[in-house]
């Protein structure tokens, strides 16, 4: 279900197994163990319909890149492409990646505020996993992940939200401030440093041991509604405010949208958002799952794999223009 | 007081954390408490761990004079971890117990994990209480000389530590 600030829910939990070196970027061996033993155990785990195992290795780079950018598998998972690969249920929006920073990393992905089933399609997997191998476990500190940073839960629950007017307004500062004290961290998704291209930010747990995961995704699930009520009522206290500039900045996004023959990337974001912004407030025609998907397929690889080229540049600007209009006409 | 962390200035703000049930207070200067901030705020995970495992390892004396501990299994050394932040396999959290511990602490606030357990843990758990259990009431049918019942113990226990070494 669309949501007017939350787009997605991601759940994703490290788990290891015992007896292997957590780095096998090295060690064709341990890698290759790695993925006989989770193939085995979903097949084995009865779990395993509707999943395809992909390695990475086999697969072009842009059809890498292109999974990446649809955040069904991690851009770290990239880093080493002759190890890596993925145990994806893309229709179910499920995959274990493996030889990532850890053995394996389930990951489950649903749109809109759904932090609670992504998370439960990841114990399911867990679980389904867990009576056929036994992962790296201790009593008093939980699962043992590669970097302490994911000790105990190993369980990472973000919420990927729209926060234009907050950005607009400059209060991202204090949104930092809000979200840190509760033990959770706010960043920009795309681009570089501290630029955050569309106003999307990924709000996540930052601790993982001593908490249980419901108590993690509590809190997310709070925090997550909590920048909602903030957004809508600076979004509510701006049309009563000032409605022109605000109508007047989101039909000029909406008009450069449905019409330009070349748009970058940058430029991308900054129209989607305009325009994503005008959805919501019921200004514009146009569904919000349309833009939620239009986010991925308009990206770098995704157009390139559209086009069975890796055209970059003028050519691919006008593509991704073409595609836009394509996907706000239907 | 001195702060626990640089060791140098005198402490001038408390962090208080949970450890478990209980709460833990740390003392830390205006110096170090904005370095921590500054970390977390910036998402510098790698050298916030540096940072912090510096500081346990203590700050002055150089790292080449202390005894490099090692991991037994991966043999990754401590100055490896101390500079990747990353582990090399399940068994460095114990070699490197004593600098992982409060680095832990330093990072989620508490040590002991609250969540999800592995199945085939609790399984295990469960047929480990079923044994105890077993050969308590085998030693009391014992004791009250009662020993078909002993015997018919004893062979529950045999099939489930059969189970156990096929599992």
């Amino acid at each position: 279900m669309s949501n007017p600030i939350v787009l997605s829910s991601r759940v994703r939990l490290a788990r290891n197994y015992q007896d292997i070196p957590f780095d096998v970027a090295h060690k064709p061996d341990a890698a290759a163990m790695c993925i006989a033993r989770t193939s085995n155990a979903l097949r084995l785990s009865g779990q395993d319909s509707g999943f395809e195992l992909l390695r990475l290795i086999d697969m072009d780079d842009v059809q890498r890149r292109a999974l990446a950018e649809c955040r069904l598998i991690s851009k770290d998972l990239l880093r080493d492409p002759a190890t890596a690969a993925v145990l994806l249920n893309e229709a179910e929006g499920l995959s274990i990646m493996m030889n990532e920073e850890d053995h394996l990393r389930i990951q489950a992905i649903r749109s809109g505020m759904a932090l609670q089933e992504a998370a439960e399609a990841c114990f399911r997997m867990d679980d389904a996993l867990s009576r056929q191998v036994s992962f790296a476990y201790d009593e008093q500190l939980g699962y043992l992940t590669a970097c302490p940073t994911n000790t105990g839960t190993g369980m990472r629950a973000s919420l990927l939200i729209h926060l234009p007017m907050l950005t607009i307004l400059k209060q991202m500062g204090n949104v930092g401030q809000i979200v840190a004290k509760v033990g959770l961290t706010i960043r920009g998704v795309y681009g570089e440093g501290s630029e955050a291209l569309g106003n999307l930010y990924l709000v996540s747990n930052q601790v993982t041991l001593g908490r249980t995961e419901q108590e993690l995704i509590s809190a997310v699930t709070a925090v997550g509604h909590q920048l909602t009520d903030m957004e809508l009522a600076l979004r509510e206290k701006s049309l009563q405010n000032g409605r022109n500039a605000l109508e007047d900045s989101i039909y000029r996004a909406w008009g450069i949208m449905q019409y330009a023959r070349c748009m970058g990337q940058n430029e991308f974001f900054k129209h989607w958002s305009g325009v994503r912004l005008g959805a919501a407030m019921g200004m514009l025609p146009v569904k919000l799952a349309t833009l939620d998907a239009m986010l991925e397929q308009v990206q770098e690889a995704n157009l390139q794999a559209l086009m069975e080229s890796t055209v970059t540049g003028r050519a691919l600007d006008e593509k991704r223009a073409e595609c836009i209009r394509a996907m706000l006409k239907d | 007081m001195l702060c626990e962390e640089c060791k140098v200035n005198e402490a001038s703000y408390t962090l208080s954390v949970m450890v478990g049930e209980e709460l833990t207070t740390r003392h830390l200067c205006g110096d170090c408490m904005a370095k921590m901030n500054m970390n977390i705020a910036s998402g510098n995970i790698k050298s916030l761990l540096s940072s912090i495992l510096s500081a346990i390892t203590g700050n002055d004396t150089p790292a080449e004079k202390q005894p490099e501990v090692v991991c037994p299994r991966c043999r990754t050394t401590l100055s490896q971890f101390t500079k990747t932040g990353h582990l090399g396999c399940p068994a460095c959290y114990e070699a490197f117990h004593e600098q992982l511990q409060p680095m832990l602490l330093q990072i989620h606030g508490r040590v002991q994990h609250a969540g999800r357990k592995p199945l085939a843990t609790e399984d295990a758990q469960r047929s480990r209480y079923r044994q105890e259990d077993l050969t308590r009431q085998m030693e009391q049918a014992i004791a009250v000389e009662d020993f078909e019942t002993a015997a018919r113990i004893r062979d529950q226990l045999k099939e489930l530590a059969a189970k156990e070494a096929e599992a």
